[in-house]
């Protein structure tokens, strides 16, 4: 049942009653005004009787009136007899009005004038012309003519009395008959619109009450999914090894998992309702800068957000964590956000970790060199202690002189590889400006020796200086990677050409220094093209490490650069092109490694 | 010095070293042929009457290694001399030749062990 026909239920359960008792009450007032009818009738049989009397009573004035002047022959005693004689005609006349319809009584009221009439003049009239004349009136025949018609009289209005009295009695009868039916009727309708609207309501109630059971049952189910539902999110959170916060709209803390009191040092009771920013302080680790929440990020970009990449959290104790972690935002089904989960985990092993794989990656470039470099010091150290043992042992002037020139050119050369070695380990604290040009020359010279070696031969195109602002032992560790990964891919035989030039453009960041390193070795597998930048991916086997292109790229990404590499696999015209874009200012304080992902 | 002193071939891909070495070993008395690399050394190997090889290990193309299976091949007699810039040569690459030294280790020692590989009395100057 939905809520409309619950309104349609409610709307006939209450509308039936009121339609039942409107019902009621037309049939009552039907009663009521047949009943009124009759009471009316009563009424006027009330005033036919009344009249009766009235009449009777002015008939009998009249005769008293007679039987005075008739006694004492003074006109005074008529005066009642001829005040009857002005009113009985309109007083009879009003009595036929009232008893109307009534034939019998019609008939009655015809007598009635009748035998008045006959009274009036065959008596009253003669008896009174009489005594007018000075006789007497006391002949008892006559006067008993009078009686018997003065009875008749009385007779007549007894009769119209006694008619209207039953007519009267007859109706009351009806009345009571009537009210006796209007209360059968009301009992009998109050009893059909009761159980009416009893069953009715029942029926609606009955349908109502399902419906509210079912709706007890789907929510109790309800609940109890919720409740599992809650369990299993509260278990997974619980289980999580990253530490999860949830907050409201506001930014006070309503959950912390086991983790997230551990790594913040707060307990869950205790941070409870607190502002996020109380309990999960963050900072940049080398600024000390303190760092925008999580919350406050999620709702000003209302999307899922990360921190920066050096981002400490001060534990309750004080002490300092480096964290990664991300918010997003909790949103109801108005898209409002209504809350916000923070997850966040402790990476200061990890980052040790990450340094410790760089510097292990630095060990092996410079591993991977030290064969050439012994070569390169001992071939001249060789030659230099052999002429000097040549000069020890006996040289003309001449000779002396050619040989101090060949031993002094040959510890230049020593000086230059030991040189170009330190400049891959001393590494300054600021970006400083170099020479792109004069670091692959360096490059290529330490690395001479394992050309040779490799056979393979080097095409420069370095025309003049390329200077931008770097770091340039960390630069040399990359060039010194690729130039390698070129050598050895095309080896043996192979051709590598190495070129530098200057990027001229509109917007500063996009000036700088492109240089490329090409090589017509076999190309690199579709299937390995992806992965070439992920931390211990290798197609060296054993002789690589596989972090040298995942530094390459994390210390190119550190001086705001690119790197980039497309490779052909096509037998016709096979190789790869690494092409590395450096600006002129690096973009200190970008994420300088890529998650290893 | 004579022109009838052993004949000795040496091979390196280092040009001044080379020119030394041959300088060195020519003022003691021997009679020395030069090659800058391992293909070119085979072939003057084949056909001049050498009496020892000084050989580098570290050059392009065939290494040193490869060059005295080669050498041995051709003339299995001849002792060889491995000079190498690195410390620590594989095994199946030292026991393929008759000595091997390090670079830079002087020249006394380099004329000490020729002379012993050619089993006769070095000349001091």
């Amino acid at each position: 049942m939905n809520l409309s026909e619950f309104n349609r239920v409610l709307r006939q359960v209450f509308l039936l009653p009121v339609i039942a008792l409107l019902i009621t009450a037309g049939a009552l007032y039907l009663q009521v005004r047949g009943s009124n009818d009759t009471v009316r009738l009563i009424q006027n049989t009330d005033a036919t009787i009344a009249q009766a009397a009235l009449v009777g009573k002015l008939i009998a004035d009249q005769e008293s009136g007679l039987r005075g002047y008739q006694a004492t022959h003074d006109d005074r005693f008529l005066s009642e007899f001829h005040q009857v004689e002005g009113s009985i005609q309109s007083e009879l006349e009003n009595l036929d009005l009232a008893i109307q319809a009534d034939e019998d009584q019609r008939g009655n009221i015809e007598d009635l004038r009748n035998e008045y009439q006959n009274w009036h003049d065959a008596f009253a009239l003669p008896i009174m012309a009489t005594v007018r004349a000075g006789g007497t009136a006391n002949d008892v025949t006559l006067n008993l003519y009078g009686k018997t018609l003065m009875d008749q009289v009385r007779q007549d209005v007894a009769a119209i009395t006694r008619r209207a009295e039953k007519v009267r009695s007859a109706r009351i009868e009806q009345w009571q008959h009537q009210v006796h039916n209007m209360i059968e009727a009301l009992i009998a309708i109050a009893l059909g619109m009761g159980v009416l609207i009893g069953l009715f309501t029942r029926s609606r109630l009955k349908s109502v009450s399902s419906a509210y059971r079912s709706s007890l049952e789907v929510l109790s189910r309800r609940a109890e999914e919720l409740y599992q539902s809650e369990q299993k999110l509260r278990t997974t959170l619980v289980s999580i090894g990253d530490g999860v916060i949830t907050c409201d709209a506001d930014g006070r803390i309503q959950l912390m998992n086991p983790v997230a009191c551990e790594l913040t040092g707060w307990g869950q009771i205790e941070a409870s309702y607190r502002m996020l920013e109380d309990v999960f302080r963050i900072v940049n680790q080398k600024t000390g800068e303190p760092v925008e929440t999580p919350v406050a990020k999620v709702k000003r970009l209302r999307t899922v957000v990360g921190v920066g990449y050096d981002t400490a959290l001060i534990r309750k104790d004080g002490s300092r964590i480096l964290i990664a972690d991300s918010g997003a935002p909790i949103r109801d089904q108005t898209d409002a956000i209504v809350g916000i989960v923070l997850v966040f985990r402790d990476i200061t092993l990890e980052r040790r970790t990450q340094e410790t794989l760089l510097s292990n990656e630095k060990l092996a470039v410079a591993g991977r060199l030290a064969a050439t470099i012994a070569h390169e010091i001992h071939n001249p150290l060789d030659a230099v202690s052999n002429l000097l043992y040549l000069m020890r042992t006996g040289a003309t002037e001449e000779e002396s002189k050619q040989f101090i020139e060949m031993a002094e050119s040959e510890l230049a050369r020593v000086t230059q590889i030991s040189r170009a070695m330190l400049g891959l380990y001393r590494e300054s604290r600021a970006p400083v400006p170099v020479d792109l040009k004069e670091i692959l020359e360096d490059i290529l010279l330490l690395m001479e020796h394992r050309f040779h070696e490799l056979n393979v031969s080097i095409e420069t195109d370095l025309p003049s200086s390329v200077k931008v602002k770097a770091f340039p032992a960390e630069l040399r560790q990359v060039f010194t990677n690729l130039v390698s990964n070129a050598a050895e891919a095309s080896s043996p035989g192979g051709k590598i050409r190495i070129g530098a030039h200057t990027q001229i453009a509109n917007g500063s960041a996009n000036s700088g220094a492109v240089v490329f390193i090409q090589d017509n070795g076999a190309g690199i597998a579709e299937e390995a093209r992806t992965q070439l930048f992920r931390p211990f991916f290798t197609t060296k086997g054993e002789q690589g490490t596989g972090l040298g292109l995942w530094v390459s790229r994390g210390i190119i990404s550190k001086h705001g650069g690119s790197i980039e590499i497309s490779s052909e696999t096509d037998p016709a015209a096979h190789g790869t092109i690494v092409t590395v874009f450096l600006p002129e200012q690096p973009v200190i304080g970008t994420v300088s490694l890529p998650a290893p992902n | 010095m004579t022109q009838n002193g052993p004949l000795v071939l040496c091979i390196d891909d280092e040009l001044v070293g080379l020119k030394v070495r041959k300088i060195l070993l020519e003022r003691v008395g021997y009679h020395v042929i030069t090659a800058m690399d391992g293909a070119s050394g085979i072939s003057l190997f084949e056909k001049e009457p050498v009496d020892a090889v000084v050989l580098d290990y570290s050059m392009p193309g065939m290494h040193g290694g490869e060059v005295a299976v080669r050498l041995r091949r051709l003339k299995p007699h001849i002792p060889i001399l491995l000079l190498s810039a690195y410390v620590g040569l594989p095994q199946d690459v030292t026991s393929l030749v008759d000595l091997y030294m390090t670079k830079g280790e002087g020249a006394p020692v380099l004329l000490e062990k020729l002379g012993r590989l050619l089993q006769q009395p070095v000349a001091t100057p």
